[in-house]
């Protein structure tokens, strides 16, 4: 039975059952603005903008809700930023599949995006800049080959499984669709028109990724913020500071205008409201939006306000799929909490109901993107704001609170595909990580992090201690500095297979075929295993150099064209240095390069150092045949890569491996500077798109197929733990992994039904203080068995709430695609003594 | 082969992260060869068909002291099972005695059918014994498992008078071992050693496969776990006579 709260299971229901909308208000807003102030100042451009979103859109306030703010005019519509580039692209290359999966538009909204909003947007995005710096600076492999010769390489891909991939899951209609539409595909991806630069590497258009102030926001008002800015620009020097700091005054008095606006809407509504209970909440919604987020909050209720009211906001000035972050919740809000509850003003069960409520807002977000693949992002809560909860404080003292377990609660309660992360120290209360643990029983939500680990990564990265003793996940697991860092912790990528592939094709992609790299010789040539590794370590420091470089080109786009003086004004330094945060204003700077495929390039490697140089079981020349006919002829070949020595089996070699890419792959991206100040910070994690990363990937020598799944995060390949959970984490440990400064994700498949005895849950709570205690950064556990998700797979409207997590966040299973589905369960399964 | 040969010793699993199989986290070591031949052997690797190694004892402990550092937080260690692991004395002593040299806590899972000198043998070594005891009458007994009980009653009997920590388990196979006067005759004999409690471990299916794989068939077949209904009578039998019951599974 729900322990939801009734009104809050209420509002749950309508969650679950709403359309996803596309709804263009904050596109159009922002672009009637931004028409208007052609010449301006980008922060003041910006501001003038926000101010005309705030202004203009749909003010909604849902039946039984505490807690206002809305970011579109449907429930479920995710505000849509057309200067970014990603949607234009979207709308202009998917719209049947958005459709055909649903997702609905208005007539006027849909002739409105097509007659104005993509016309007056093409060549004026960060997209279309970024596309055209990197052809000029030579980033990009074009598909150069013909359409025949596309269907050529697609089939020696294993065009079945591909294709497979594409239809999964799909309506005919869906299939005929995207058929027809292949060729356009394939023209806007020769066009460059993706994220893709050479090497396989991946630069998207967004920055963001960050954890938002919070802190200034609650202690200051935004009436405060407005006030320091005043009083910066008395010794502002230029006219570019200048700018800024009016952007933000007008960005504060923006918020001020949009919540007295909630504040309207609802004495409006109390007015019409019989029952007098919903009337006294609305005259609560009322008083609270007149004053918060404009001034600090005084009470538990009106501080759960201005943050959620804050956060909605950031979120629609940059638009969906940003990472914007609400940082450590129970540690802002546990003041206001500890002073109600003292005086009385406050009950736990109210606190509760409103924490559960919050928690049910935070999963009201989508990804728009279609079924691509098999692989649907577009499930709620995908567009994950990451809560952080436990840990320590500033001064390394146990921060565990009454709210923190509160928090735990409500998560449990709301069973949604919460993204929460869980910090723990080596002072945390047991019954802190066993509770967590527990939660497993209600939902699969949590997310375990070592403070010891990621305060050292910080640390090691330029964070004072105090700073880095209070980080916040960002996204799926990126620790990044509490609303003091412009941080940017996603979006580009590289793939350690691919570094194989240049090496065994000298330079060259398997799919592209264009020469990206440098010849780095004949691998039939080389003598020994540690010249092979040095050609694999010559090309991936290569596919970090372009991908930084592209990182840099974009970054530049923003810092020059878009700035977000809202969001700055709440991130520590930016007022002070009188800058926006694009432009390098805030405190800390850094820019991410996350890798892909650890597992499948260490396995890739092992094999090769048994099966050629050791054991001389082959040679160099029969693997590359192999290797290019995505092993046809070669399946005893394949057969015995595929038995050999694998990671995550606790065998010292193969971890030694593991330990020495990422080493290698993390100094390598350190050593790049971002053009804030910062340098760039490494992260091993695949946002559970690894069956998309595999798909133009050749196979490789662990005996992967083309075109399958590379291995996802920093887990083993699939099937490839053959040792149990422990193993698997001591393998792991064998990596240090205080070099990778954005995190790295392990998702461990725990047995069936082990949390069912206090026994078990005691059990996984060891393995994670075991890990931990071993250096271990992340570790989440998919706790749903084999024969569940068969039978959600069957009936999935029966398990329509079941939750797995993919790769550092949660997924209602039976709405992702098939191969994601069949890629979780193919994760191995510890089977324990019974 | 060699049973007691103290170096070596036939393994058919290392089976780290094991939660069942005594207090922590342990890894459970499955040692080949078996007095009995239970109907309902999930391990019939231990019958000798081939499926076991040699392994050196040095190589077993260096398996086992992978997960040391799991075994201090949670009080686990080693355990020693099969198969009967006490049928090989020399190498299960040595075996024992290379994780009590690391401060590990030691269980040995048994059925009793060996002969005592081989409890003498390892009493020093042995923090636990879990002790199966599957049914209380002798034939009956010879009938399921190929032996009578005397020699393992009497060996039951020696620990607890040796003050050795005993857990006695008994497997729950419907219809074949949880008749009303059968539980009643093991809560009498528990009552009559002084020993109070009793691990109920419920028979599951999850191994029929396993024979499948193996080329064989199970010995019983057709049976059903018992129901959670059943479960709760056979311990309201027990705890009737005074005996705690717990359930394992």
């Amino acid at each position: 039975m729900s322990k939801l709260h009734a009104k809050n299971a209420a509002q749950k229901a309508r969650l679950l059952n709403a359309e996803h909308w596309l709804c263009m208000e904050r596109a159009r807003f922002y672009t009637q603005a931004h028409r208007e102030t052609e010449g301006q100042h980008p922060s003041l451009r910006a501001a003038r903008a926000l101010q005309c979103v705030f202004a203009n859109m749909t003010v909604r306030i849902e039946p039984d809700e505490l807690l206002v703010g809305n970011r579109s005019s449907h429930l479920i519509a995710p505000p849509i930023a057309p200067e970014r580039g990603d949607f234009i692209f979207i709308f202009d290359h998917l719209m049947e599949e958005l459709k055909a999966f649903g997702y609905r538009i208005s007539e006027s909204d849909e002739r409105f995006l097509y007659d104005e909003l993509i016309p007056y947007w093409s060549g004026k995005t960060v997209r279309d800049a970024k596309i055209a710096a990197f052809r000029a600076h030579g980033l990009v492999s074009q598909l150069s080959v013909r359409p025949g010769e596309i269907r050529r390489k697609l089939r020696s891909f294993g065009a079945r499984s591909l294709w497979r991939l594409v239809v999964n899951g799909q309506q005919k209609r869906t299939v005929l669709a995207s058929m027809t539409r292949l060729p356009r595909l394939l023209r806007a991806l020769r066009g460059g028109a993706g994220d893709n630069i050479k090497g396989r590497g991946r630069c998207t258009d967004t920055q963001a990724h960050i954890v938002l102030g919070h802190k200034n926001v609650l202690r200051l008002g935004f009436s405060g913020i407005a006030a320091a800015a005043r009083a910066r620009q008395e010794s502002a020097q230029t006219a570019e500071e200048r700018a800024f700091l009016e952007s933000v005054e007008l960005s504060c008095q923006a918020m001020r205008d949009f919540s007295d606006r909630f504040a309207a809407a609802a004495s409006a509504q109390a007015a019409d409201t019989v029952d007098p209970e919903r009337r006294a909440e609305l005259d609560a919604i009322a008083d609270a939006c007149n004053r918060v987020p404009w001034l600090p909050p005084q009470t538990f209720a009106e501080a759960l306000q201005a943050l959620w009211f804050t956060q909605n906001a950031a979120i629609i000035s940059y638009g969906a799929g940003s990472g914007i972050t609400p940082g450590r919740v129970d540690q802002l809000l546990y003041p206001y909490f500890a002073a109600d509850l003292a005086s009385g003003a406050l009950t736990r069960p109210h606190a509760l109901r409103l924490l559960e409520e919050f928690i049910i807002k935070l999963n009201n977000n989508v990804i728009i993107w279609p079924n691509i693949g098999g692989v649907e992002l577009n499930h709620l809560g995908s567009d994950v704001e990451n809560i952080t909860l436990g840990g320590v404080d500033a001064q390394g003292e146990d921060a565990t609170n009454a709210l923190t377990y509160l928090f735990i609660q409500a998560i449990a309660n709301t069973n949604l595909a919460t993204t929460a992360s869980f910090r723990v120290s080596n002072k945390s209360p047991k019954s802190f990580v066993r509770e967590v643990v527990a939660i497993h029983r209600e939902t699969n939500s949590p997310a375990f992090l070592n403070d010891e680990t990621a305060i050292a990564a910080m640390v090691r990265d330029g964070y004072a201690v105090e700073d880095a003793r209070e980080y916040c996940l960002v996204g799926c697991v990126e620790p990044s500095g509490n609303g003091d860092t412009y941080g940017a912790t996603g979006g580009s990528k590289i793939y350690f297979p691919t570094a194989l592939d240049l090496v065994f094709n000298r330079g060259k992609t398997t799919f592209f075929g264009n020469q990206d790299g440098a010849d780095t010789g004949d691998p039939a040539a080389m003598a020994t295993f540690d010249d092979f590794l040095t050609a694999f370590y010559t090309q991936l420091d290569a596919m970090v150099g372009w991908v930084t470089d592209a990182t840099n080109l974009r970054d530049a786009i923003w810092a020059e064209r878009f700035h977000n003086p809202l969001i700055s004004s709440t991130i520590d330094g930016c007022i002070a240095n009188a800058k926006d945060m694009t432009a390098g204003g805030a405190r800390y700077n850094f820019g991410a390069v996350g890798g892909g495929g650890l597992g499948t390039a260490v396995d890739s490697l092992a094999a090769i150092r048994a099966m050629v140089f050791d054991e001389r079981a082959m040679t160099m020349g029969e693997l590359r045949d192999a290797l290019a006919s995505n092993f046809r002829g070669h399946e005893a070949l394949r057969q015995r890569v595929l038995a050999g020595p694998r990671f995550g089996n606790d065998i010292p070699a193969v971890d030694g491996l593991a330990r020495d890419v990422v080493a290698r792959f993390c100094a390598m991206v350190s050593s790049r500077a971002t053009i804030c100040g910062g340098h760039f910070k490494a992260s091993l994690i695949s946002y559970g798109l690894n069956v998309y990363e595999g798909a133009l990937e050749p196979a490789t020598p662990d005996g992967r197929g083309a075109g399958r799944p590379l291995s996802n995060s920093m887990s083993p390949s699939n099937g490839a733990e053959r040792c149990g959970p422990t193993a698997t984490l001591n393998s792991l440990t064998r990596i240090d992994h205080t070099h990778i400064g954005y995190g790295n994700s392990l998702n461990l498949r725990l047995p069936v039904g082990i949390l069912r005895s206090d026994k078990g849950v005691e059990s996984v709570a060891h393995l994670i203080r075991g890990y931990f205690d071993k250096g271990g950064f992340h570790l989440q556990f998919n706790a749903v068995d084999t024969a569940t998700m068969r039978a959600a797979q069957a009936r999935p409207e029966d398990y329509a709430d079941l939750i797995v997590r993919v790769s550092g966040y949660s997924a209602y299973f039976t709405r992702l695609g098939h191969a994601i589905q069949e890629d979780i369960i193919g994760r191995t399964e510890f089977a324990t003594c019974g | 082969m060699r049973l007691n040969d103290p170096e070596t010793c036939r393994v058919f699993d290392v089976q780290r992260f094991s939660i069942h199989d005594g207090p922590g986290i342990r890894t459970t070591v499955f040692l080949e060869g078996c007095p009995l031949r239970c109907g309902w052997c999930q391990n019939p690797e231990a019958f000798g068909h081939g499926h076991a190694k040699p392994m050196l004892i040095a190589a077993i402990l260096a398996e086992v002291l992978k997960d040391e550092s799991y075994y201090a937080l949670s009080g686990g260690g080693l355990t020693v099972s099969g198969g009967e692991p006490l049928l090989h004395l020399a190498p299960v002593r040595a075996l024992l005695e290379g994780a009590k040299g690391r401060g590990l806590h030691t269980c040995v899972q048994t059925s009793g059918a060996v002969p005592q000198a081989h409890f003498a043998g390892v009493l020093d070594l042995v923090d636990l014994f879990q002790f199966d005891l599957k049914h209380m009458d002798s034939p009956r007994h010879r009938q399921l498992t190929g032996v009578a009980t005397e020699r393992i009653h009497a060996n039951a009997a020696w620990l607890l008078q040796q003050g050795a920590n005993v857990q006695f388990r008994m497997p729950l196979i419907p219809g074949l071992n949880d008749d009303a006067e059968n539980i009643d005759a093991m809560a009498q004999f528990l009552i009559t050693h002084g020993a109070l409690a009793l691990c109920l471990v419920p028979y599951h299916r999850l191994y029929v496969d396993k024979y499948r794989a193996m080329g064989l068939e199970p010995g019983v077949q057709g049976l059903e776990p018992p129901s959670d209904a059943r479960l709760a009578q056979v311990r309201q039998q027990l705890e009737q006579r005074g005996v705690a019951v717990t359930v394992e599974g």
